[in-house]
């Protein structure tokens, strides 16, 4: 065999040595570090609607969460009325959400209950701003990552103007008020 | 022109269309939502100036910070709580606390009585300070009043009224609890909200019940003896959740009223019909919760403004 192919079969071998060793580096440095999603950080989130218009899916992946022990089970609950509502029950001009995703239940005088109906939900934060100005807070936006698909660059991310758009871990995929706040405090 | 300039030039321009209808579909949102997507409270936001009854003179401004609370001695002299202190104004006299008040009552004597969230801690006119025993678990004290025989303490955590005798040791009387019977129907108490006033005449208490909208009167033992509500957005009603926050009772028996979510101050007569407004909600920031009011000997109207750092204060327009 020749000196000179010895040679480049010496460094042909460090190359591939190399690009094997560098891509098993890489590709236990990405298995290491964790998966990241979208998330919306319920204090910083101003309700400002572009969650419904600006998500690549239509209808958006961010819907309404309802924190139960935070919520006051009012009659007259700012998130489920209009603020010019005439009357006190499920009439539909009566009712604040635009396509009817909340659903009133009695449970004893003089408290009800309230829950998202997530078809109907399309996360424009209508509710959310009418339960954070007159009730307890306990309605707010969180992306659902059943239905997100964790855009690299996330479309309402781009368009949110208080920067409530985080990248959290997976593993803790959803940034629950129930968590952050007690009812009393 | 050869056919591979003339396959060049093909190529270039579909490229070019696919890139310009890829940075259009890009850019393309859904409409904007409608006008059933709006919410806008702008047109309770304005009262109509012959409702104003009162005027506002220039603000009390505390050293401390992070205000919650307002009282005012016999003698005129106001007292705010606030980051971990009693302050009295206009002097700024300050008492070191170990934590900030949630609710604060002086009686005849200046004894000072300190809600900290979960007990209350009375320092009399000496100085010396008694911490009293906390209610329970849940305890959330949102307001004092005392006379010369009892000390009320309102406990929204529990919904429930702790009635201390100043004349006897002993456990407090629990008022508040459900007892139909009697016409008692319970405190509603969706959010940390729940004030009490003794009244001036007759010895007997008012509470808010924000959950109807209600206020009610009580006789010391409990027992109910009349009560208004008035729910609505408009001025003459109570809005929201859990409303009014916060109460006062002027000379002549009428309420003061302070409202959380649209933030205004009014004065109602007794049978609860609105007697004029005394500030309106444009007078406040939008998020403002927690305005305490309280009323000196001569009518004038204090108004805690936690967003601000102030007190306050309106006469009224002669």
């Amino acid at each position: 065999m020749k000196p000179t192919e010895n040679k480049r079969r010496r460094d042909f071998t460090r190359g591939a040595l190399a690009l094997l060793v560098g891509g098993a580096a890489l590709s236990a440095a990405r298995s290491r570090s964790p998966k990241l999603v979208w998330q919306i950080d319920p204090e910083q989130c101003s309700r400002c609607g572009r969650c419904a218009t600006h998500c690549v899916l239509a209808p958006s992946a961010v819907k309404c969460f309802h924190s139960y022990s935070i919520c006051g089970y009012c009659d007259l609950c700012g998130g489920y009325l209009r603020p010019d509502a005439k009357g006190r029950n499920t009439g539909a001009e009566n009712q604040l959400c635009p396509t009817a995703a909340i659903k009133r239940t009695f449970i004893e005088n003089p408290y009800y209950q309230y829950t998202i109906e997530e078809d109907l939900c399309v996360g424009c934060g209508i509710c959310v701003e009418g339960c954070s100005v007159f009730g307890n807070g306990s309605m707010y936006l969180q992306v659902k990552h059943d239905l997100c698909v964790n855009c690299n660059e996330c479309a309402i991310a781009r368009a949110c103007p208080s920067d409530a758009f985080k990248r959290i871990p997976a593993s803790e995929a959803y940034l629950l008020k129930s968590d952050q706040e007690k009812r009393i405090g | 022109m050869t056919a591979v300039g003339k396959n060049w030039i093909w190529f270039v321009a579909i490229m070019a269309l696919v890139l310009a209808l890829g940075a259009y579909l890009g850019n393309s949102r859904r409409a904007d939502l409608g006008k059933s997507f709006d919410y806008s409270l702008d047109e309770y936001r304005v009262v109509d100036p012959a409702l104003m009854g009162y005027a506002e003179e220039e603000p009390l401004v505390p050293s401390i910070t992070n205000i919650t609370s307002l009282a005012i001695a016999e003698d005129g002299t106001i007292h705010v709580g606030g980051e971990n202190a009693v302050q009295t104004l206009p002097d700024l006299h300050t008492i070191a606390l170990e934590a900030t008040p949630t609710s604060l009552a002086l009686d005849a004597d200046r004894v000072l009585f300190v809600g900290l969230r979960d007990h209350v801690l009375e320092i009399a006119k000496d100085g010396t300070r008694k911490a009293w025993d906390s209610p329970g678990e849940k305890t959330y004290l949102s307001s004092i009043a005392a006379d010369d025989w009892y000390v009320y303490v309102a406990d929204a955590g529990n919904r429930r009224i702790w009635r201390h005798s100043k004349l006897k040791d002993g456990p407090p009387l629990e008022i508040g609890e459900k007892d139909w019977a009697n016409d008692v129907r319970g405190f509603y108490i969706p959010s940390p909200m729940f004030d009490l006033a003794i009244s001036r005449t007759d010895g007997s208490f008012w509470a808010v019940n924000p959950g109807y909208h209600a206020l009610e009167n009580y006789r010391p033992d409990g027992m109910p003896l009349s009560t208004w509500e008035a729910s609505g957005m408009t001025i003459d009603g109570f809005s929201g959740c859990c409303n009014p926050s916060h109460f006062a009772l002027l000379p002549d028996g009428a309420f003061v009223t302070a409202e959380k979510g649209l933030p205004r101050v009014k004065v109602h007569n007794v049978d609860g019909s609105l007697r004029c407004v005394v500030a309106a909600p444009n007078q406040f920031d939008d998020t403002v919760k927690g305005l305490d009011v309280a009323v000196g000997a001569d009518g004038t109207i204090f108004v805690l403004d936690p967003n601000r750092n102030q007190v306050r204060v309106f006469k009224e327009i002669q």
